[in-house]
């Protein structure tokens, strides 16, 4: 390797303006901060972090050339990297060179130093150079079994295993005589560069795909898919909201380790009526949005966010776990999994980096090919060869199932609605929905049937009267005893029972029903149930009708229930001092006998708490790279004028001499002390001296600054 | 959307809505692979389990033709997950195949070795298995044919048994089609379980399943064993035979309580079957006695347990059962399909209620109002008598007497549970009672003789309950009965189910006496009975008090 005569950092300071901006672009984690100086941005991006960063947005074909380029000596020419990998590499290098990953020292290509620890050792299975002579025509008189220990080692790894390189059996240590091999240590020989090469016939991949691999799929209709996405949006939200009602019913206990327990799991899955790693995505994503929530006594609890989230349509509930969906870093495929079983869902061992930008990488896939429910295969390639780095077959697979679960996409294809969430267009879903229905269908054993999704008063008013028995594209619902009387708890009638159903139902009501519903009014009220927080009794009748008549007790709305017995919505003990002041001297009385109990909806007291998300570093804004672009520059003047020393001068020698620039309109460099004492160089454009103070434009930041004169320590011209 | 007349529901429910122009096509197309669950008057539902789609896949449906059909009636969009779930359960049916090998005997074989590990290493399965032969192929031991398939099912991974069945004794059996001939359904039935080598016909109450016993049996033309339910339906099965077949008496023996005949073709009942002494089973060398072609399980839904283990051991025999309902209140559906067999056949009630096979039905439920004073004491007895107590009122007893005398005309049956009521019915009503100690004879007698029309009314208990021919009765009226079970309801409305020579309606009285348990119940008759597409409405008992002073 010769030495460069140029640096990384040299040839990124030649870059221009544009071409730094398009470096920001590519690898937004340079600019975040920004780097003070062209220096530190070199040191930056090739640091071994920010390299595996940018490793990640290369595809396959690019990622190869790289390696190539790293097996060969550099600097290398464009001829050469064709020569060994093809034609089509330019465009490759091209993008390589923009990102930073190579640099140009005389229109030959270098890559940044760390980018070979980061290739490795071996860059794609080839050893070191031997620099010794090898001969390859003795070959011919290789004693037996040589070469086939030489064809085994081609392709990588270079490295063999003996177990003494000096008692080694004859074929082996013929090679190593032959320089075919290098002894590397008493146990391991290696098979140089230049003998891999020979072999691999002067290729260094055996075949590398320039072009994306092709993306095949069986074809689906468009309306098709959307008609399957739109019952994958509403089953989906459906079992969200089950579930979150089904966990304020039965919560699960949290396990001490954080996360939801198999067996919860098995029974979530089971009244959901869905499978158990659908469960778990289910939960995951309510988790993640905040709607559920793990209280601080180690139960699951839904939110008060998630009695928000049932007043919202579907678009919105859906909009709002989908969006989540493509942000997070949790992977829900992973629970239950049998090579790790202890992974749960709402656990702490979901967090897996990369998740968002792979969905987000087959999401668009997707959008790129519609009407296309791709075979699991050819996705798995194409994204093999888009994001080598992140590919996982097994995250492909749960993406895609989980993709079809939301909606996403629908009989396998992407979805208008999946596309949209993508682009972040109007959704639409709203308007895709089957049309509400207006009417139910009453049978004669006394269920009724909703025979499409009902307006949401119909839906509420049913539900007051009858249980659901079935959901999905219809609702059944069950007309019961309980059910009529919740409706006659609710205040209705029976007769308004019965007009409602008659009005609503397109089918005659049966007469069993009718009975039904009569029977159950007909009982219904006999029992009578009050409200009040408190009672007062008392033996004395006449006390009873002094205090009824007592005006100072009418705040308290005593009412009479028995010639012995009062009662007031006042709390006992609110009743107990108003009694008092009024000159009574009541007794408070142990509470037993009355209880009122209403249904308790559970909710978490703790405030949402969804896990963090790890998101990918996202693209700056043009005005940020521009910004930081000019304050590079800045840097780079100010640290290029850092070197010489600026003569120290008197307070009277300042001023006169910045009196003199301001004239001239000259840029200058002053060492400034801060407030520590600390000197530091700054180069300005000094404007007006006032007050003791220097008016001046920072290079360095582009403002206005004011500088003490009495803290300025020299003053000198710039350049 | 296709704005079809399905709607396929996300807890695999199938809500078929019968008023529409498609739905007689749709029902024919779903039927195979789908339970009717109910049938009231307007949309019909159906249920997706693994049982059903399974027994689709042995009557040769696949999953592309299920979720086709799916898709073509399906009114919304259908969720793919459940289409996916469909196929997945599907294929999980003959992945796994049971066969006989020239060399080894029984094996258990599967083109998926990765199927086969799965389910070796079950610590139940292992046990019945030996040897493994290659990858695809493991030896099962000798005797565990029907054990293992019981096994299989329950890890829902069934097994496809083509291990094929031993002929049996042979002996000559034929129709006998004079002055009769055999229904369509019924030949369709018989040769829809000799195709399928075994298994179950559904057939409703009514529907003759005994001729498509006798149809199985011309197929086979072999030693038969018939299981049924107790002595009265062993007779019926004989005379049936005795009248249909070419079979003559001395070739039909009985294997009950009372008689131990074993002949070509021997009627054993359950209870002899499972009959114990010192908890041991004293009848079970029947199934070895003859080399028997053919097994017939009368009433499967009825199979008592006990009986399920002994057909584990008989695999290799053709099994039909027959039923009206696959629906086991033991929930043991899947012994069913493992041991005797997958459903070959099946036709919904109505089908056959509209060719005129079996008369259409009218429920009536007779509410009654309880004196106060039987008020009061129902508020007063103990838990445990009070379905007794509401159930046996005198008030009860007198609308069911005024009831009888208004049908007067009409074949009736008083049917009940308690036999004090009963008691006290049959002296009321001057009409003779058959109970339990009723014997057999004397059975026989009173039945030929309310056959002919001699006697119009019978009080029955509910040994009356199973097998019993009343042809002409055409009117039920149910006085008590035990907890609203779904079997006895179908079992009830059976007996009134035969079909009438003038085609008049039957009807099925269930007297209820109002604001008590029996009315809880009654609401799951009215459940059921509306389920099944019955007419059913309610009047009061001072209609009928009021009917009967006129």
């Amino acid at each position: 390797m010769s030495n460069p005569t140029i640096s990384f950092a040299d040839e990124l300071r030649g870059r221009t303006d544009d071409q730094i901006a398009m470096l920001f672009t590519l690898r937004p984690d340079l600019i975040s901060p920004v780097p003070t100086d062209i220096t530190a941005l070199a040191a930056r991006a090739n640091s071994m972090p920010s390299l595996m960063r940018a490793r990640e947005s290369l595809n396959k074909w690019q990622f190869d050339i790289l390696t190539t380029i790293c097996a060969l000596q550099e600097p290398v020419s464009l001829v050469e990297i064709m020569s060994m990998t093809s034609k089509e590499a330019k465009g490759a290098v091209q993008a390589l060179w923009e990102i930073g990953l190579l640099y140009l020292e005389n229109e030959r290509y270098r890559v940044p130093t760390n980018i070979r620890t980061m290739v490795g050792e071996h860059p794609a299975g080839l050893g070191p150079q031997s620099n010794k002579k090898i001969d390859f025509a003795e070959l011919e008189a290789a004693p037996k079994g040589a070469t086939e220990v030489l064809q085994r080692m081609v392709w990588g790894p270079p490295k063999g295993q003996v177990a003494d390189v000096k008692k080694a059996a004859p074929n082996v240590r013929w090679l190593i005589e032959k320089n075919f091999l290098i002894a590397f240590d008493s146990q391991t020989v290696l098979l140089p560069r230049e003998v891999a090469m020979h072999f691999r016939g002067g290729k260094i991949f055996k075949d590398m795909q320039s072009a994306q691999p092709l993306f095949t799929g069986v074809a689906r209709k468009q309306k098709a898919a959307d008609l399957a996405a739109i019952a994958n949006i509403s089953t989906f939200v459906r079992w969200a909201e089950e579930l979150g009602h089904n966990w304020s019913d039965e919560p699960p206990a949290a396990l001490k380790t954080g996360g939801l327990g198999v067996r919860d799991l098995k029974r979530t899955a089971e009244h959901l009526g869905i499978a158990e790693n659908c469960a778990a995505f289910v939960a995951e994503l309510l988790y993640i949005a905040g709607l559920i929530v793990i209280d601080t006594n180690d139960q699951i609890l839904p939110t008060s966010t998630f009695d928000v989230f049932l007043t919202r349509t579907i678009e919105e509930q859906w909009h709002s776990l989908a969006v989540l969906w493509l942000e997070t870093s949790r992977m829900s495929g992973l629970v239950g999994k049998a090579e790790s079983k202890s992974v749960a869902a709402l656990g702490p061992e979901l967090d897996r980096g990369g998740t968002s930008a792979l969905k987000k990488l087959i999401v668009a896939l997707l959008v790129e090919n519609p009407e296309k429910d791709p075979a699991l295969d050819s996705i798995k390639s194409v994204v093999k060869w888009l994001a080598p780095t992140r590919a996982n077959d097994e995250y492909v697979e749960w993406i895609l199932r989980e993709a079809e679960w939301l909606g996403i996409t629908g009989q396998g294809a992407i979805s208008a609605f999946g596309a949209a969430l993508l682009k972040g267009d109007d959704l639409g879903i709203e308007a895709a929905l089957p049309k509400p229905v207006d009417h139910i269908l009453i049978q004669a054993d006394n269920s009724a049937i909703a025979p499409g999704p009902l307006t949401l008063e119909l839906a509420n008013a049913i539900g007051t009267i009858a249980d659901i028995e079935s959901r999905g594209g219809a609702s059944v619902y069950r007309f019961s005893e309980a059910s009529i009387r919740r409706g006659l708890d609710h205040g209705q009638t029976g007769d308004q029972i019965k007009d409602f159903l008659k009005k609503i139902s397109k089918t005659p009501m049966p007469q069993p029903l009718e009975y039904l519903i009569a029977d159950v009014s007909k009982r219904h009220g006999k029992l009578r149930v009050g409200h009040n927080n408190s009672y007062l009794r008392c033996e004395d009748e006449g006390l009873i009708q002094e205090l009824l008549h007592d005006k100072r007790l009418e705040p308290l709305r005593l009412r009479k229930l028995a010639p012995q017995v009062l009662i007031s919505d006042v709390e006992s003990n609110e009743l107990i001092i108003a009694l008092r002041e009024a000159g009574y001297l009541p007794a408070a009385e142990n509470a037993t006998g009355i209880l009122i109990s209403a249904p308790t909806v559970r909710r978490a007291k703790t405030r949402p708490k969804p896990p963090r998300v790890i998101t990918d570093i996202t693209a700056p804004n043009p005005t940020l790279i521009t910004s930081a672009v000019r304050a590079l520059r800045a840097g780079e003047r100010a640290s290029s004028h850092k070197p010489r020393d600026i003569p120290r001068t008197t307070a009277n020698e300042t001023l006169d001499l910045l009196h003199q620039y301001i004239e001239e309109r000259a840029s200058l460099t002053i060492g400034y002390a801060d407030t520590n004492g600390g000197v530091s160089n700054r180069l300005i454009d000094p404007l007006s001296i006032s007050l003791g103070t220097l008016v001046a434009r920072d290079h360095a930041t582009g403002e206005i600054a004011h500088f003490r004169i009495p803290r300025i320590t020299g003053v000198s011209p710039a350049n | 959307m296709t704005d079809g007349p399905l709607i396929v529901q996300s807890d695999k429910t199938l809500l078929l809505d019968i008023d529409h122009p498609l739905s007689d096509e749709c029902r024919k197309s779903i039927a195979p692979f789908a339970e009717l669950e109910k049938s009231p008057e307007h949309i019909h539902t159906y249920r997706l389990t693994p049982l059903g789609l399974w027994n689709a896949r042995a009557a040769g449906h696949d999953a592309e033709q299920v979720i086709d059909v799916l898709l073509k009636y399906s009114r919304f969009a259908v969720p793919h997950a459940l289409l996916v779930d469909i196929a997945e359960t599907m294929s999980r049916y003959g992945r796994l195949r049971l066969e006989a090998h020239p060399v080894h005997g029984l094996t258990l074989v599967s083109h998926d070795p990765a199927v086969l590990k799965e389910v070796t290493r079950g610590k139940k399965i292992a046990p019945m298995l030996g040897l493994q032969i290659d990858d695809e192929t493991i030896v099962v031991h000798p005797g565990q044919r029907g054990f293992l398939k019981q096994a299989l099912l329950k890890l829902g991974w069934p097994a496809e048994d083509f291990a094929g069945y031993v002929d049996g004794e042979h002996h000559e059996i034929a129709l006998r089609e004079d002055g009769w001939s055999i229904r369509k359904y019924q030949s369709m039935a018989a040769e829809g379980f000799w195709h399928g080598g075994s298994g179950v016909v559904v057939l409703p109450c009514g529907a003759g399943k005994t001729i498509v016993g006798a149809a199985a049996m011309a197929h086979a033309k072999a030693t038969t064993l018939i299981l049924v339910t107790n002595t009265v339906a062993a007779r019926q099965w004989r005379d049936e035979l005795l009248r249909r077949t070419t079979l003559h008496e001395d070739e039909i023996g009985e294997y009950s309580g009372a008689k131990k005949e074993i002949r070509p073709v021997t009627i054993a009942t359950y209870q002899v079957m499972t009959m114990r002494r010192k908890g041991v089973y004293t009848h079970l060398d029947l199934f070895d006695a003859i080399d028997w072609g053919l097994i017939i399980y009368d009433e499967v839904h009825l199979l008592p347990a006990p009986i399920f283990r002994f057909t584990a051991d008989i695999q290799s025999r053709r099994r039909l059962g027959l039923t009206a309902t696959l629906v086991r209140e033991d929930g043991m559906e899947g012994e069913v399909f493992s041991l005797i067999g997958p459903k070959r056949f099946d036709v919904p009630w109505r089908e056959i209620e509209s060719q005129g096979y079996i008369a259409p039905a009218d429920c009536v439920e007779v509410r009654i109002t309880l004196t106060e004073e039987e008020r009061l004491n129902y508020a007063t007895a103990e838990q445990e008598d009070r379905y007794r107590f509401c159930s046996t009122t005198r008030t009860k007893l007198k609308v069911a007497v005024a009831l009888a005398r208004q049908h007067a005309d009409d074949q009736v049956l008083v049917i009940g549970q308690y036999i004090d009521q009963l008691d006290a019915l049959s002296e009321e009503l001057g009409v003779p009672l058959i109970k339990g100690d009723t014997p057999v004879k004397e059975r026989e007698r009173l039945y030929n003789l309310y056959r002919s029309g001699e006697i119009k009314c019978l009080v029955v208990s509910k040994v009356a309950n199973f097998s019993v021919d009343l042809p002409d009765a055409t009117i039920a009226i149910q006085v008590s009965g035990t907890f609203g079970s779904r079997q006895e309801e179908a079992q009830r409305l059976g007996r009134i189910l035969r079909p009438k020579a003038d085609g008049r309606t039957a009807r099925f009285y269930s007297l209820v006496a109002r604001d008590t348990i029996d009315q809880d119940f009654a609401q799951n008759r009215q459940r059921f009975l509306a389920e099944q597409g019955y007419a059913y409405r309610i009047i009061d008992a001072d209609e009928v008090l009021s009917k009967d002073s006129d």
